[in-house]
């Protein structure tokens, strides 16, 4: 692996090289909200606020809102016309490792039976530059989902900041290229490489939330029907959606029109299983009941995608611990999960 | 009487209440799972009363969990939440006998933001928080720096006037004073942020604000105001606003949902607190509390016996229409 590095103030001239080539995004803050934009050619000053952002990066790739095509009334029929493809490459800078895994874990979905263009064009034409998350929030717990904040396994590139410079060590055959392409950073010393690794070290001892998730798919098998359980931990959900929109590896969306005179647009836009209308049916719903529809949330995550994709679709970035408004807490969720002794169920 | 005191009293009587079987379950709060957060705890369990707590970080409006759970309820209620009782009495939404409030004269509670703010740190790097009457002292990395209160709470408890609840079965302790002037002042520099502004520049700015709506509902549903069993956005035919998070879609739902809690808002400010993306939807709904107290002297959940003001009609109304 070829190690470079790169002084602090040098990463603004790095994100304008990188510019030229690709659309590039960082963490911006809008009324103390960290997201993801578009870099405004303005300074690197979000390294020195940036833990994570609120909404995730995924709203690059699948967005809260987006219009999947317009449509014009022409005679008998409809005209339908794209929205206009991105004309560079999308460059994501400072990623943490667990939205980037998040991202690994959607391609999942985008890419499996049905080859999503939405998600896909973008993210398979970009390159994803991460940045080891050298002070976790206390909510973060992915060194127990077989990441960490070190993690390099979804990025192409990992920067890692050691006093005011940072090392770049490229993952991937793009990362290697983009790194070999600028001038602006140099070679990195065997004492850059020992000082990243002792910086990476301090940054897992700093995880401190754990959960064991060896043998919780038969936990899960055991609990499913335990009403009690899930009612008992449902009981103060307020059903809202911020949990799973600000997930970064939820995805489900829901399709709409909007038909004005002649002209429409069909909207592509997230929704949330926490909503009953989400399963709402001419005849029934299946989650009318909280408990089921929480059930839902936390099986889809570390029960069925793991069933069918072999891996848990859950992170640890903790997000839907510290944005919940009554701290419903997943890891203590999963922690206290009764085994199979201890189900309790209605006969 | 103290916090640790008001705490001790609560866990027993709690108990008690359970075991005794005068209630059937007990909604309080529980310490969190993060720093200087508390969590709902929806109990029928008697050993479950040790957990309780009270602190300055009882944030939550419980009242909303009443319409949706069975039986005779035991709940911890601040000035704020025993108003949304009330308010929901009103409505006809609860019978007062199912119903036993506990109730906590409250002395405010600690806005996490305006903490972080302040000492320029997140909450989770802050060692410790400690509420001592007026002061408030945070603790980063070993270094104590001391506030006003009044710089530290939420603005909804700055403005509050009845910060000890009026209609209860048990109270915790002494009553705690009203906001004074200084505080309301204090309470309402957001607000006049906007109000200041032009029309155009109002609309600018709340333009900018549900921008960054993600139309998570968190505001709606933890309001205990909003207990429409089934909101106006969710409604297909017709289609009132979009699902999809259009600034334009967004203003009108949170523009509709402050007239249909016209009257019924308390102002325990659980919209704003809850918001993912800060948007300050305290401004909008403070503001209508306003309007509705100027047009019709009427504060949500002062009086259980009042019949609720969207309601209900007059025919001496002064305006006619409904004649």
């Amino acid at each position: 692996m070829t190690t470079k590095k790169i002084k602090k103030e040098g990463i603004a001239k790095l994100l304008t090289e990188w510019g030229q080539e690709f659309t590039v995004f960082v963490p911006s803050r809008e009324e103390g909200v960290a997201k993801w934009s578009e870099w405004d050619g303005k300074g690197s000053g979000f390294l020195d606020w940036y833990r994570n952002t609120v909404v995730p990066p995924k709203a690059l790739f699948l967005p809260p809102m987006e219009t999947m095509f317009s449509f014009q009334k022409e005679g008998d029929g409809y005209h339908t016309e794209l929205p206009p493809a991105a004309e560079k490459g999308w460059l994501v800078f400072g990623i943490r490792p667990c939205d980037a895994k998040a991202l690994a874990v959607l391609d999942m979905t985008f890419k499996d039976a049905y080859q999503d263009p939405y998600y896909l064009t973008n993210r398979q034409s970009g390159l994803l530059v991460g940045l080891v998350c050298t002070s976790p929030c206390d909510s973060c717990f992915c060194t127990s989902l077989g990441g960490g904040p070190d993690d390099m396994a979804n990025v192409d590139l990992m920067l890692t900041q050691i006093g005011d410079q940072f090392l770049m060590e490229a993952v991937t055959d793009k990362g290697s290229k983009l790194m070999a392409k600028t001038k602006l950073a140099q070679a990195a010393t065997k004492a850059n490489e020992t000082k990243a690794k002792k910086a990476k070290e301090l940054a897992r001892s700093k995880v401190t939330r754990k959960i064991a998730v060896d043998g919780i798919s038969e936990k899960f098998r055991a609990s499913f029907e335990d009403k009690d359980y899930w009612e008992g931990v449902s009981a103060k959900c307020i059903s809202c959606g911020i949990c799973t929109f600000l997930c970064p590896t939820c995805y489900c969306f829901n399709i709409s029109d909007e038909l004005l005179k002649k002209h429409g647009e069909r909207f592509r836009s997230w929704d949330s299983c926490a909503f009953p209308l989400y399963t709402k049916m001419p005849m029934e719903n299946p989650r009318e009941e909280k408990w089921r529809r929480l059930r839902q949330k936390v099986c889809h995550k570390y029960e069925f995608y793991p069933y069918s994709f072999e891996v848990i679709a859950c992170t640890g970035c903790g997000r839907c611990i510290r944005l919940c408004p009554v701290n419903w807490d997943i890891t203590q969720v999963l922690s206290n999960l009764p085994d199979q002794e201890q189900v309790r169920l209605e006969t | 009487m103290k916090v640790g005191g008001m705490e001790q009293r609560l866990r027993r009587e709690a108990a008690a209440l359970l075991e005794q079987g005068k209630v059937d379950l007990i909604i309080g709060f529980a310490d969190g799972s993060l720093k200087f957060t508390t969590s709902p705890l929806i109990t029928s369990d008697k050993d479950d009363a040790s957990r309780l707590v009270i602190n300055p970080f009882i944030a939550n409006n419980l009242s909303v969990f009443l319409t949706g759970v069975k039986g005779r309820v035991g709940i911890v209620a601040k000035g704020c939440d025993s108003r949304s009782i009330v308010s929901l009495l009103q409505d006809n939404k609860l019978a007062r006998e199912d119903v036993f409030i506990i109730g906590v004269p409250c002395s405010g509670i600690i806005d996490l933001t305006k903490v972080e703010n302040l000492v320029g740190r997140d909450r989770d790097e802050i060692d410790d928080i400690v509420r001592d009457g007026d002061k408030v002292t945070v603790t980063v990395a070993g270094k104590a720096s001391e506030f006003a209160a009044r710089d530290v709470l939420f603005d909804n408890c700055l403005a509050c006037e009845l910060p000890t609840p009026q209609e209860y079965d048990l109270l915790l302790g002494e009553p705690t004073p009203a906001a004074d002037d200084e505080s309301k002042a204090a309470s309402q520099e957001k607000i006049n942020r906007f109000k200041a502004m032009s029309p155009d520049e109002r609309w600018q700015f709340w333009q900018n604000e549900f921008s960054r709506c993600i139309r998570c509902y968190a505001c709606r549903n933890v309001c205990p105001a909003c207990f429409c069993e089934r909101c106006f956005v969710e409604e297909a035919e017709p289609t009132w606003v979009q699902p999809i998070p259009r600034w334009q879609d967004n203003l009108i739902f949170q523009i509709t949902r402050n007239i249909h809690v016209a009257g019924r808002c308390t102002d325990c400010g659980e919209c704003e607190r809850a918001c993912p993306v800060n948007i300050p939807l305290r401004s909008l709904s403070r503001e209508m509390y306003d309007i509705v107290d100027g047009l019709f002297s009427y504060q949500a959940g002062r009086d259980k016996e009042a019949p609720p003001l969207l309601a209900c009609y007059e025919a001496t109304d002064v305006v006619d229409f409904i004649r």
